[in-house]
């Protein structure tokens, strides 16, 4: 009950906490020389200007601008991309779609990864696999994201040239329609082994990259659990039961090690999203991040504040996600 | 009567408890510190760390500093993209002529400035926010933490990111930047330590001495919150440079700064005509420092925090 | 020694070293005991002493690194007349065995239940792995032809597709597969007076009190119809009131079953009620070994003498309890000598010099104790020797 309530209460707050970035937000933006900026597209009128001016009442005290600012975000109004040269509204859900297929296969590969060789590390502590996997845990926490990415480009796209920059060959794309937005799945739904095989192609060397930092931290924790899992006496009961060792590391220690490690799956995720920005600027990668990288040398202010909104809603979405996901597993591991 | 005597005893209690508890700290402390030096990847952080210290206060001792600008490379239009060993240019040359190992040095400097200043800004700013929500409580308490949360929910890197391009590109910006994001980490810790130890009983004991609030805080409260915050401080420093480099490197840095990101970036374009070296030596000594400073803050949290399973 | 050859256990010389940074602890001694058919052999000692570990090596659950088993081996007698010898028995033979022919419980019933597995799963395993054809047959199978899928699924092991597919396809066995698994698990709950087999089927373990978990464990452990159960303190973690209980059951079962058991404990009062013979232990060798009502009554051995004399009467006085003088000795790199000689009041030099062997005193009694030997036997001067004890006199103190 104790965690339901705080779970209740977590999503009443979502609201207002939403609203406290919105502010953080619209902060940023009376920061820059024009707020009009926003929503300006190039070759406007003075006159079309002056229309803007008056609708988002830039002449009145900042609360106000801030009302008008908000309204307009909820109508959907997220002014103009100059770095795409069309309403950031347009665009933005191809972009969302593309960071989003990235840093869910960055994830799967961390968290199978890092579950499998955190499992390893915790049952055979203090010898190799324990040792490679801490060396692995700590260098994943101290490489640069940007650094590994060219660390394997030169290799893997230089000299073998196994894997290309950017997310798809044009051609193959537009054969096949997009009703997900997600290459990998779009390519399954329509049938064709040729475009599931150019996603694929594509999305490995990023998703690998960006991968690295966030297992890591799983590899990391999931290691401490197992070593704790091992030590437990209902291990000791499994093995005086006649049960394998596999199945007694499987079922037991491990299904029980995974309960802490959800935790850092949410911590993970932040990883992702920030090691996005670096990973689809390296690879082309036609996402969030690239985005708001053009969108900062050029200045572009309505891609900037767009973009800081979208990350901290899928942001905070996760987190109340794998919160959830970790109070319903832990009210059955209730430790008595 | 009886209750003036009462009172006096348990002051005097107090204060005895006191008195013990910052003996027991102090011996502690020594037993930290060999504690710690007793791990040798520990210790090879820390002499990492002190070698790279040295690198960047003896800055102008190395090399002859630049002008104007120190931070920038000093340009050998005659010798540009040369490799390592050639031409006296230890680490080799960028595309403009800069020499990479003069780029490595002042890029330490840039990152002992940025670290320190972030981390020690923070630390303070974040210790005093936290210390006034537990030690106040209530709604100031409240009102405070949802601001924490809100800082929280827009992921480091990317809240950064934002005010140093909102700011404009400049290091100093990015100094800003990460400063003005960082601080609510600590600001939660604080605020979670001195809650913890508020419900411990020798506050109790001292707040019957009559002490005042500020004085429960120095002597009995804060002393006892320093470990976590002393582990994430260590991790920090290394965390800060990451983040930073990545700024830079994104290109919220000026141009041509010797900033290790900033060059790892200017390096890219040589890296498909073979030029491996600024990229690759600059990103080394990026993962040099923080591996020096997550090895000494895992140490010292094997040490400081008995929760964490270690060896 | 005092042995006799319709051992169903016999434990010959055994020793388990742990490696430690301070170097190589001898848990246990050289230690050597038997147990017999249908009996209740208690072994007793403090913390420390090595009773769990003695007990563990039975089942080989000692960790092999850092532990190792130095000497000594440990055999179980087979139906057929056959030994097998555990230590040195391969992976599957000890697994076999484990569950089926030697079943443990253990101290704490909330430890050792897996948190995030339920019950009916929980004892579902010791028949997946023991009552293979069993279960198939109640299902409707062919035990001499099991299908791969379905001894996967007994055993839990098959995938959520595995499993998906094999519903498609085998319409009503899947079913009778599972029907087969519940009833002996329901069977064997009720076996131990569990009320509501089903219920318990799919509860949690921190859904129950602690005797019911203790029950649950009782029953787990007795499913397979071992020969030997060892229970290691296994009402240590109790309510005193659910102690009584627990023990009742443990032993209304052994008068159904008729299992042999091998009762850890640190409480002699159970030794007196339960037992018919106890192996009193001592930093990791053996003291004293016999007929619990001789050994209470008579104790030859001067640590179980110290024992029973600590034990709190009604009638000691207040502020006078017994104790034994001194502690535990390192169990680092023993010297050879009586590892209690420096609190025996009749210690001698002889005592300080050579490690007591194991000797029998009557019939069915064995000490470890100089008192009883010979300085010609022993190879030292007679006026090294502490003073002779015979069974029956117990010297004065």
């Amino acid at each position: 009950m104790q965690v339901r309530d705080y779970l209740i209460r977590r999503l009443l707050l979502l609201p207002f906490i939403m609203l406290g970035v919105s502010i953080v937000v619209f902060t940023l933006t009376r920061f820059t020389g024009s707020p009009i900026g926003i929503y300006a597209t190039p070759n406007m009128t003075p006159a079309e200007l002056a229309v803007l001016e008056a609708r988002y009442l830039l002449d009145q005290p900042i609360p106000v601008q801030y009302a008008a600012w908000l309204g307009g975000l909820l109508q959907g109004d997220l002014g103009w991309s100059g770095v795409s040269v069309a309403p950031v509204t347009a665009i933005i859900g191809s972009k969302i779609t593309a960071t989003l297929e990235l840093a869910i296969a960055a994830g799967l590969i961390a968290i199978l990864g890092g579950i499998a060789l955190g499992t390893i590390a915790g049952v055979r502590r203090n010898k190799a696999p324990d040792h490679a996997a801490r060396l692995f845990s700590i260098l994943g926490a101290s490489t640069p994201t940007f650094w590994f990415g060219l660390l394997l480009l030169v290799p893997f796209y230089l000299w073998l040239d196994w894997f290309p920059l950017g997310r798809s060959t044009a051609i193959i794309f537009d054969s096949i329609a997009h009703p997900t937005g997600l290459y990998t799945l779009d390519a399954v739904l329509a049938g064709s082994p040729t475009a599931l095989l150019d996603a694929i192609r594509h999305l490995i060397l990023p998703a690998v990259v960006l991968a690295f930092g966030a297992m890591a931290i799983i590899v990391r924790m999931m290691r401490s659990s197992m070593v704790e899992a091992m030590s437990e006496e209902y291990v000791d009961a499994a093995r005086s039961k006649g049960l394998a060792e596999s199945i007694v590391i499987k079922r037991h220690a491990r299904r029980n090690a995974l309960v802490p490690t959800t935790t850092v799956i949410g911590l993970s995720f932040g990883f992702l999203l920030q090691g996005s920005v670096a990973v689809e600027l390296i690879f082309r990668w036609p996402g969030l991040g690239q985005w708001v990288t053009s969108a900062i040398l050029a200045g572009d202010q309505a891609t900037i504040m767009s973009y800081v909104l979208v990350t901290a809603v899928i942001f905070m979405s996760v987190n109340l996600a794998v919160d959830i996901a970790y109070a319903y597993l832990d009210r059955r591991v209730v430790l008595g | 009567m009886t209750t003036l005597n009462r009172s006096q005893e348990t002051s005097k209690r107090a204060s005895v408890a006191r008195e013990s508890a910052l003996s027991v700290k102090w011996a502690r402390r020594r037993e930290v510190a060999q504690e710690v030096f007793r791990n040798p990847l520990t210790v090879l952080g820390l002499i990492i760390i002190g070698l790279f210290f040295l690198m960047a206060l003896a800055a102008p001792l190395l090399t002859e500093a630049n002008t104007p600008d120190p931070y920038q490379s000093p340009r050998d239009w005659s010798n540009i993209s040369v490799p390592p060993g050639e031409a006296g240019h230890v680490l080799g040359t960028d595309a403009t002529g800069g020499d990479v190992l003069y780029g490595i040095i002042w890029g330490s400097r840039l990152s002992l400035q940025l670290s320190l200043t972030v981390v020690g800004f923070t630390l303070v700013f974040g210790t005093i926010v936290g210390s006034i929500a537990a030690m106040r409580g209530g709604r100031l308490d409240n009102l405070l933490m949802r601001v924490v949360d809100v800082f929280l929910s827009i992921p480091e890197l990317i809240f950064a990111l934002a005010i140093a391009a909102v700011l404009g590109p400049s290091f100093r910006n990015i100094i800003l930047a990460l400063a003005a994001v960082f601080w609510v980490k600590y600001a939660r810790i604080v605020r979670g330590e001195i809650i913890r130890i508020k419900q411990a009983e020798y506050v109790a004991a001292a707040k019957v001495t009559g002490d005042s609030t500020w004085n429960i805080y120095r002597k009995d409260v804060l002393p006892n919150a320093v470990s976590p915050l002393v582990v994430q401080a260590t991790l920090d420093m290394g965390n800060v440079v990451l983040i930073g480099a990545t700024l830079s490197f994104i290109g919220l840095a000026q141009a041509g700064l010797t900033e290790w990101g900033a060059m790892v970036s200017a390096g890219q374009s040589g890296l498909l005509a073979g030029e491996w070296w600024l990229s690759t030596f600059a990103g080394l000594a990026i993962v040099l420092w923080a591996l020096a400073f997550n090895l000494v803050g895992d140490g010292l949290r094997d040490v400081l925090d008995p929760k964490t399973e270690g060896r | 020694m005092a042995r006799s050859d319709d051992w169903l256990l016999r434990v010959d010389d055994l020793s388990v070293h742990f490696e430690s940074s301070k170097g190589v602890a001898h848990a246990v001694d050289h230690v050597s005991f038997d147990i017999y058919p249908h009996e209740t052999l208690a072994l007793v000692g403090e913390t420390g002493c090595g009773k769990s570990v003695t007990a563990r090596s039975i089942l080989r659950l000692v960790p092999e690194p850092p532990g190792s088993y130095a000497s000594g081996s440990i055999s179980l007698r087979n139906g057929d007349g056959s030994v097998t010898e555990i230590l040195t028995a391969t992976e599957r033979t000890v697994r076999s065995i484990r569950g089926d022919r030697i079943s443990m419980i253990f101290q704490d019933p909330g430890k050792a239940l897996n948190p995030g597995l339920t019950i009916g799963r929980q004892l579902a395993e010791v028949f997946g792995e023991h009552r293979m054809s069993m279960i198939l047959g109640n299902a409707g199978f062919d035990p001499e032809k099991p299908s791969r899928t379905a001894t996967k699924i007994v055993q839990q092991r098959a995938g959520l597709l595995e499993r998906g597919v094999y519903r498609l396809t085998h319409l009503r066995a899947p079913k009778a597969l599972q029907k087969s698994i519940d009833d002996s698990v329901m069977e064997a709950l009720a076996d131990t007076g569990i009320p509501n087999p089903r219920k318990m089927l799919g509860s949690y373990p921190h859904e129950l009190s602690g005797g019911m978990k203790q029950r649950v464990m009782i029953a787990q452990a007795l499913a397979c119809d071992p020969d030997l159960l060892i229970a290691d303190e296994p009402t240590t973690a109790l309510d005193v009131t659910i102690q009584a209980r627990i023990l009742d059951l443990i032993h209304e079962m052994q008068q159904r079953r008729g299992m042999a058991i091998l009762y850890i404990t640190h409480d002699l009062s159970l030794v007196r009620q339960f037992a018919d013979r106890v192996a009193v232990m001592y930093a990791g060798r053996l003291a004293e070994i016999g007929p619990s009502a001789e050994v209470l009554a008579s104790p030859q051995h001067p640590y179980t003498q110290g024992l029973l004399a600590a034990i709190p009467r009604p009638a000691t006085p207040r502020g006078q309890l017994a104790a034994i003088p001194g502690t535990v000795p390192q169990l680092i790199d023993p010297p050879a000598q009586c590892h209690f000689a420096s609190r025996c009041s009749f210690a001698a030099a002889a005592c300080h010099e050579v490690t007591p062997q194991l000797l029998t005193i009557a019939e069915k009694r064995d000490v470890s104790c100089h008192r009883f030997d010979t300085a010609s036997r022993i190879g030292v001067s007679p006026q090294d020797m502490p003073s002779a004890a015979t069974l029956g006199g117990v010297a004065s103190s």
